[in-house]
């Protein structure tokens, strides 16, 4: 009994002696992360091989010396920048993938100007990502093409597969990517069509600004915004840990306006009617049906995802046409499962061993 | 015994707990207050005077330059509607000039040397 009360008494000395070194510690790097710019990301070597408008289709440099026979197209959000899949060196499944003998290009859909906000999913589906799909096929010298799609990137890849069967698409990989938007149960709240007049926000500010993006994505989380800060605190004698807070803090508020045509699109057609679901959606008047998806597909969700919830994803892998396809779960959230510290552990194998041996 | 000597031990893993569980408390706590309809009524109402307020603002900036004989955020839009127009034009002529130029899909393409000139590694990976 005394030896584990002078043990316990010991221990906490050296908690508390360990605590006060933290503090210390805390307020030296808490100077320096005030001081101190973001820090870069999206540092892998790229070439712009193709511009326009605001549209940006990068190849990225070879890392192996050999490289698989398909090359990996990327296909990203409308409202989120491209880097979160090029973070930092060892951060960044693009690099992953390169070291792992892909061909990688990614298109970045670049920040809308407002005269963009005529934009529809038409031309996301059936102009802009054929023609980005022509110049990889173009450069690359090859006759087909993977796509891999993060969340509402997997939605354009998905339409894109959809609305060309027979195309030069050999497989595609989805990550949380929704469909079924009932199972978005608060964004579908928020968008409830009695009081949120989604004509009347595109007609008086076109594109949607990223801060009413950003604060629709906070509020699905509330208090954790207040708890990250309290973890940073707590974190800052960790240089590892904020930097990576800083870079993930970067991307999340570094949202970009959302056309305003397409937010339209989005809210009536997929939030409200559930029409891509339901097998009723259209793009300029053809029938937009997942059963035409019949390449190798592969749908990667995320166990702790609070943006896109199991329930409004699950149904993406029934709904596809493919014979070869099959659904993952993973752990992590929405955005760590891609490139958070485990990245490399779990979603970036399993996509380096479902891609590689169909991309001979 | 070793698991409470080491609970009491570290009272600063106990207010990383508390964090943690207040936390999800509170996201359930007002996640549930926000699937409300009074909630989404609310927010509705906001955001009608904030486009209210958007609307009147625009409305005064337009006339404002208007009087200065300057042009206003609509004609701003119109040249660049004008200039995407021009863009996308120029985009299917840079096309059509690829197809002649490089018929065989891509394997001499103008942007291929341009862009890139280094030479590429080859294409015969094999899945380990």
């Amino acid at each position: 009994m005394a030896a584990t009360a002078t043990a316990v008494a010991s221990s906490v000395e050296s908690r508390v002696r360990s605590e006060i070194e933290r503090a210390l510690q805390r307020s030296i790097k808490g100077l320096e992360y005030i001081s101190t710019g973001d820090p870069a990301v999206g540092l892998t070597p790229r070439d712009t091989i193709y511009s326009r408008g605001t549209l940006k289709l990068y190849r990225y440099r070879a890392m192996a010396g050999e490289v698989y026979r398909i090359p990996v197209l990327l296909i990203m959000s409308l409202v989120s920048k491209p880097y979160i899949l090029d973070l930092t060196p060892g951060q960044s499944l693009v690099e992953y993938l390169l070291k792992q003998g892909f061909d990688v290009y990614m298109i970045d859909w670049g920040v809308p100007r407002p005269e963009d906000s005529r934009l529809r999913f038409e031309d996301y589906v059936l102009d802009f990502i054929p023609d980005c799909v022509d110049h990889v096929l173009r450069d690359s010298g090859e006759p087909d093409v993977n796509v891999v799609g993060y969340c509402m990137g997997g939605q354009l890849s998905v339409m894109y597969a959809a609305m060309h069967p027979g195309g030069p698409l050999r497989n595609l990989a989805c990550f949380t990517t929704p469909v079924n938007t009932d199972g978005m149960k608060l964004m579908k709240q928020w968008s409830d069509p009695r009081y949120f007049d989604v004509d009347r926000i595109v007609d008086t500010l076109g594109n949607v600004p990223p801060d009413l993006l950003y604060a629709s994505f906070d509020m699905l989380r509330p208090a954790s915004k207040l708890a990250g800060q309290v973890r940073l605190w707590d974190n800052m004698w960790n240089d590892e840990f904020t930097k990576s807070f800083r870079i993930f803090d970067r991307w999340a508020s570094d949202q970009i306006p959302f056309p305003g045509e397409c937010f339209r699109q989005n809210t009536k057609e997929l939030m409200w009617a559930n029409k891509l679901y339901k097998g009723e959606f259209e793009l300029a008047g053809r029938p937009c049906d997942l059963a035409n998806v019949t390449v190798p597909f592969i749908h990667i969700v995320a166990e702790h995802d609070h943006i896109v919830p199991y329930e409004s994803a699950k149904d993406l892998v029934p709904l596809v046409g493919s014979a070869d396809k099959r659904e993952v779960m993973l752990k992590g959230g929405h955005v760590s499962l891609v490139a958070g510290g485990n990245a490399i552990y779990r979603l970036w194998p399993q996509l380096n061993t479902w891609l590689s041996e169909r991309s001979v | 015994m070793a698991d409470q000597a080491a609970t009491v031990s570290d009272p600063f893993a106990m207010w990383r707990d508390w964090v943690a569980n207040s936390e999800r408390q509170w996201n359930g706590f007002l996640n549930e207050a926000m699937a409300t309809d009074q909630f989404s009524q609310t927010m509705g109402r906001i955001m009608d005077v904030y486009l209210n307020m958007q609307k009147s603002m625009n409305d005064v900036m337009g006339r404002y330059f208007s009087a200065l004989n300057m042009p206003t955020r609509t004609d701003v839009l119109a040249l660049g509607n004008r200039l995407t127009a021009i863009d996308d034009r120029l985009t299917v002529i840079e096309g059509l000039l690829a197809a002649i130029t490089a018929p065989e899909a891509g394997r001499n393409s103008h942007i291929k040397a341009e862009a890139n000139p280094a030479p590429r590694p080859p294409r015969t990976k094999k899945p380990a």
